[in-house]
């Protein structure tokens, strides 16, 4: 971080101090800005941006409304939306929300809604990788959008403000990118603008012509700048979004290439005034001892403050060493870029992502395509393309040399790879403690037969004459005989419900099973490489399309056998989701179980989004907290009902639903057991466990079956099942004189606690309410014979 | 302060580098915050920190790396701290499970949190460089109702021999004092005993000893090729690569994740089995989420039943789920110290090789965020 505000000739407003992250200095400066609206959609590592803004807007420091979607694509939907209306609007995301949302973008940019969005960059699935690399943000480089690219905590501020400035500028939407972790998580000393209101009049306010203070019509003081059309302006009515096709559409995207070009022009200007403002200069491109280098270093993000310091070590050594990053990706500053590397033999483009098969990274590519047209180019520039630091793998001062030192030793390739291991050959596999060479990786476990699993310890016949399963068997002390399909040894926290629920539910199942899970803890836990957990087969598909996933595998298997291809006999298939997994996940659900497909859909429903550290989701009990749901002096928590997902399942007139719960092992065995015949003789199966998160849920791990049990005797979550059509409720907490007041079990967990206090009682009893509400209904239809 | 501190000693790029070692729920993230704040704000140095990334887990390995250097030059490095200046270890249990001593020079000063000696200590864990500081931080946070990361962030001032305890003293007032007034008093008291009853050792090690003991953490014949992982400590070294890795990510090694020993992630309880007052109800099978009940044909009471022939305690992560929902008491909380042979210790029932060699690990670790709940630990967390 550099200090250039101390420089004598310019007089910067006044600043404070902070030691903050990347992640909360944008967020910093979305509260400053106070934009109207967040529409987001948590992702690491970007999350902790919608994070620190609801912290902040729990303390009331700010008026922006956050809104939790249920999955990127609406998170973008609302941001569009709510810009489509006037407001200022702000989103961050990373990796494959970025990609999940990518239809978004160019409806955002091609309709010239203005707003800003932060990418805190991390790699694209699959294999599912949470750290960081520049392989999401170059899928927006064909969008629209201007892109400018942070390499600091610093300029992650800094680039909000201005961002936001030359949206409204060029009524264009503009990314802030910078690398997740590196600079989205790391702290450094910042300056900030004291007074929220320095950076108000800064940015100007929004002249839309539906603001009858400030509407440019109202007062005819419109520059045609800053002047934005509203979908709310009745004295103006517009149509956005027109069906248009050629000769027009070309000519629309021609506006939109004179907007970039504007912006092009506009950013000088904007960098020279924020530096009169804050004494900070940014450029589009930079460089350190480039002048007179002969070879040059070309790379984004934090890495370049890192080769700076290998620059001085080559320099120190002789060797005319510099290094050139970009901060502006587009509109590409291709003159600038040439302007620096023009006195440079060598150029070493390193990218932290592939485009596959192009031989090099998109920023290599297009450092090529500039150099193409040096005007009076005298020499020939030698161009290294390399790929390097991919899923968050580290860059030292030492590979920023070794990258340097190849490109010296003259015998370098044009295109490699920078950091890849080759692996220990066949001789010398694996050893499980990594001690030495030699040992064969042992085989722990013999797949499992069907013989190893079909015990008749719980089977299950269709009644006709009832139109019922009826199962037999399903104790617990028998159970305990089947072998478990999961090995232990995962990575899932002590006392975590979700290897329970799971070990239950196949406990009751017979035969081969097929699992597969949406991303999320169950996931993480279980498949950390090189290991895995799984001794039967195993797919996982994204968080959003496990369901979907399932309905093809499930298909291509009856095909299979159909043509002969695949040997006689069932399977039952399993998706497995939770952590928020039936939000961003239900339509493929609902698909699913439409289309009904011969498969079991599992929820463990843990109440939040726990793999990425417990954001809200939407059976987040009300009022409790979460990284997204604090509580402070203007939020009580949550602020809506958690969602009843069984009863939108049952509305698909699925053969079968049910809910079950650890603290009612026998019970849950026999469901199992019965949505596996289900899944077999009529069609999808859904299952739903409330599962524990001793870690989130704020309580111990050792009394987790006691608070799964004050879940189900409160009538939170009741435990019953929907038979084609027909509701049954299979324990009631009132026949059973266990009912207890919701209140009690929410005193029992540290997210919900606070609820109990006199000052939230009104919270409480709108949840009793709704609780009691649902529960009549349930029984209500329980006693009637044909619901 | 408004004079910077001088900082005693720097690396070769300027900087002096702290690296705190531990497991999830002990604080280390928050203490690895507190000192880069404290850096930046109270010893007007430039300062930058961050922890191990990656999803929130309780009683995994954590790290926490903090980086200072003089005011008026840029930090420009921002990979992790492998030769640190200040080394914290919070869990002394991770000493034999992970490489957490890679880097250590003789001017290295280390903060270990044990009950030994420094003496004791220094030979139990072969540390042969440095200056080894050794506080029982779970006792004093105890004492004085305080955390074990408030007695480590004294003890590591204290060892560093150069950050002033009442810039700390600030730090802890002005963060700690404004969100959680209550807890000040505490944890203030916490810091102040950490900085007061380190026990120091000066180890004396030529060279070459501690060139041994950096080559020793290596891993032996590794190629030019492989050198890229040498920071990587703590981690399984790769041995899949691009030329032997199946494709695609595909994993067939079945249920290879047995191989793990979770033992780290117990803090300090292990569930105690009395079969002779089992029942073989299967509750326990049913709420443990590490599946370390080892049920098998046999007979209860004159009858064919599964029978509960004990437990795999590689994979027990000390939840004590079991404990609660036995209905006859024949799973008691023991702890795990005076239990050095486990009875009724049973190998996993499924397993083909008779003998496994394991590989210590904890349950997944890293940070993502901070979890609303992580400051508010005030249980010290329990070893």
């Amino acid at each position: 971080m550099e200090e250039k505000n101390q420089s004598a000739s310019i007089q910067p407003v006044a600043q404070k101090v902070l030691y903050d992250s990347g992640n909360e200095l944008a967020a910093y400066a979305a509260k400053q800005i106070n934009y109207h609206v967040m529409g987001y959609y948590p992702i690491t590592p970007s999350t902790q941006i919608a994070e620190n803004l609801d912290l902040m807007g729990a303390e009331g420091l700010h008026q922006v409304k956050l809104i939790a979607a249920e999955g990127e694509h609406s998170a973008a939907g609302i941001c569009y939306g709510a810009s489509a209306g006037g407001g200022r609007v702000f989103n961050a995301t990373s990796a494959n929300g970025l990609l999940y949302a990518l239809e978004q973008f160019p409806v955002q940019s091609g309709t010239r809604m203005p707003m800003v969005m932060n990418v805190a960059c991390r790699t694209v699935s699959g294999p599912l990788c949470i750290k960081g690399d520049h392989s999401d943000v170059m899928y927006l480089l064909n969008t629209g959008w201007i892109i400018l690219f942070a390499d600091s905590p610093q300029m992650v501020y800094d680039f909000n403000l201005i961002a936001l400035k030359l949206a409204e500028k060029v009524s264009l939407p503009v990314v802030v990118a910078f690398d997740g972790f590196f600079t989205s998580h790391q702290k450094q000393k910042c300056f900030v603008f004291e007074d929220d209101k320095t950076v108000q009049d800064y940015i100007g306010p929004k002249l839309t012509r539906d603001n009858p203070d400030i509407s440019a019509f109202a007062k005819e003081t419109s520059t045609g700048e800053n002047c934005f059309y509203s979908v709310l302006d009745f004295d103006h009515p517009i149509s956005v979004g027109s069906y248009m096709n050629e000769p027009d559409i070309i000519n629309n995207r021609y506006q939109l290439s004179l907007a970039m070009d504007e912006a092009y022009r506009k950013l000088p200007a904007l960098f020279e005034e924020f530096f009169l403002l804050s004494g900070r200069k940014h450029d589009l491109v930079t460089g350190y001892q480039y002048e007179d280098a002969d070879i040059l270093l070309f790379l984004l993000g934090s890495s370049y403050h890192t080769a700076m310091v290998a620059v001085d070590k080559l320099r120190e050594r002789g060797i005319k060493a510099g290094v050139v990053t970009l901060h502006v990706l587009r509109p590409f500053p291709a003159e600038e870029l040439r302007r620096i590397c023009a006195n440079a033999k060598t150029i070493i483009a390193a990218d932290r992502q592939d485009s596959y098969g192009a031989g090099g990274g998109n920023m290599s590519l297009e450092l090529k395509a500039a150099l193409q047209n040096m005007p009076d180019m005298d020499h020939h520039i030698k161009v290294l393309s390399r790929i390097y630091g991919l899923g968050g793998k580290d860059f030292y001062v030492e590979d920023a040399l070794a990258l340097f030192e190849e490109a010296i030793s003259g015998s370098a390739k044009d295109f490699e790879y920078y950091g890849v291991t080759p692996g220990t050959t066949e001789h010398s596999v694996c050893t499980a403690d990594n001690s030495g060479h030699g040992i064969k990786q042992p085989q722990y476990f013999a797949p499992l037969t069907r013989e190893d699993t079909v015990k008749g310890i719980t089977t299950c016949t269709f009644d006709h004459e009832q139109g019922k399963m009826v199962v037999k068997g399903g104790l617990l002390k028998d159970a305990t005989a089947m072998p478990k399909r999961l090995a232990p040894g995962h990575g899932a926290c002590p006392g975590c419900g979700i290897p329970i629920n799971l070990n239950l539910l196949l406990m009751g199942i017979e035969g081969n099973v097929v699992l597969l899970f949406q991303t999320g803890c169950g996931m993480v836990v279980t498949t950390a490489y090189p290991k895995t957990a799984f001794r039967i087969p195993y797919l996982h598909n994204l968080f959003q399309n496990g369901a979907a996933t399932l309905s093809g595998l499930v298909e291509v298997f009856h095909e299979r056998q159909r043509r002969g291809e695949y040997p006689e006999g069932d399977i039952t298939f399993i998706m497995v989701s939770g952590d928020g997994g039936m939000d961003i996940g239900m339509g493929s659900a609902i698909g699913t179980a439409l289309r009904n497909h011969h498969l079991i859909l599992f929820e463990y429903d843990n109440g939040g989004y726990m793999n990425t550290g417990y954001q809200l989701s939407y059976s987040t009990p009300m009022g409790a907290k979460s990284s997204t749901s604090h509580l402070g002096k203007s939020q009580y928590g949550k602020t809506f009902f958690h969602k009843d997902m069984p009863e939108i399942m049952a509305a698909t007139h699925l053969p079968y639903v049910a809910t079950v719960a650890e603290s009612n092992p026998g019970d849950f065995i026999k469901k199992a057991a019965k949505a596996a015949a289900y899944a077999k003789d009529f069609g999808t199966a859904y299952v739903k466990a409330l599962s524990a998160c001793p870690l989130n849920w704020g309580d111990n791990p050792k009394e987790e079956r006691n608070v799964i049990s004050a879940a189900v005797d409160c009538c939170y979550f009741p435990l019953y099942e929907i038979e084609r059509g027909i509701t049954a409720l299979t324990y009631d907490p009132e026949k059973n004189k266990k009912k207890i007041p919701v209140s009690e079990w929410l005193g029992m967990m540290g997210r919900t606690k606070h609820l109990v206090k006199a000052e939230y009682a009104s919270i409480t009893d709108d949840i009793q309410a709704e609780v009691d509400r649902r529960f009549a209904r349930l029984k209500a239809r329980a006693e009637h014979p044909l619901l | 302060m408004d004079e910077p501190l001088k900082l005693p000693v720097t690396n070769e790029y300027g900087y002096y580098e702290i690296r705190l070692e531990s497991i999830g729920g002990l604080g280390a993230n928050l203490c690895g915050k507190m000192l880069g704040e404290l850096g930046a704000l109270y010893l007007n140095l430039n300062s930058l920190s961050f922890s191990s990334y990656g999803s929130e887990k309780r009683g995994s390995p954590v790290k926490a790396y903090i980086r200072w250097c003089k005011n008026t030059k840029p930090l420009q490095v921002n990979s992790p701290v492998t030769k640190p200046h200040l080394l914290g270890i919070f869990h002394e249990g991770l000493i034999s499970s992970y490489p957490v001593l890679e880097g250590i020079s003789k001017n290295a000063k280390i903060v270990l949190n044990t009950s030994l000696s420094a003496e004791e200590a220094a030979k139990k864990y072969h540390i042969n460089a440095g200056t080894l500081y050794c506080i029982d931080a779970l006792s004093i946070a105890m004492e004085c109702k305080s955390r074990i990361n408030m007695v480590m962030l004294g003890a590591l001032a204290k060892a560093s021999g150069f950050i002033p305890f009442e810039m700390v003293e600030k730090l802890c007032k002005d963060t700690i004092g404004k969100k959680y007034p209550n807890l000040i008093e505490a944890n203030l008291n916490g810091v102040r005993l950490g900085y007061e009853r380190t026990s120091s050792l000066e180890i004396s090690a030529t060279e070459k000893d501690i060139e041994r003991k950096n080559d020793s953490t290596e891993t032996s014949g590794e190629t030019d090729e492989n050198s890229a992982f040498r920071n990587d400590f703590g981690k399984e070294h790769y041995v899949w690569g691009y030329r032997n890795a199946p494709i695609g990510g595909i994993n067939d090694r079945i249920g290879s994740t047995v191989s793990n020993d979770l033992a780290p992630s117990r803090e300090g309880y292990i569930p105690l089995f009395l079969p002779e007052k089992c029942i073989n109800c299967g509750l326990c099978d049913s709420a443990c989420p590490d599946f370390v009940f080892q049920f098998l044909p046999g007979i209860y009471k004159e009858k064919e039943a599964m029978v509960n022939n004990g437990l795999d305690y590689t994979h027990c992560k000390g939840c004590l789920r079991c404990v609660a929902v036995c209905p006859t008491g024949a799973l008691v909380t023991a702890l795990e110290r005076d239990y050095p042979e486990k009875p009724y210790e049973k190998k996993n029932r499924d397993l083909l090789p008779d003998e496994i060699s394991y590989q210590e690990s904890g349950a997944n670790s890293w940070i993502t965020s901070d979890s609303y709940l992580t400051e508010k630990r005030v249980d010290g967390g329990v070893l």
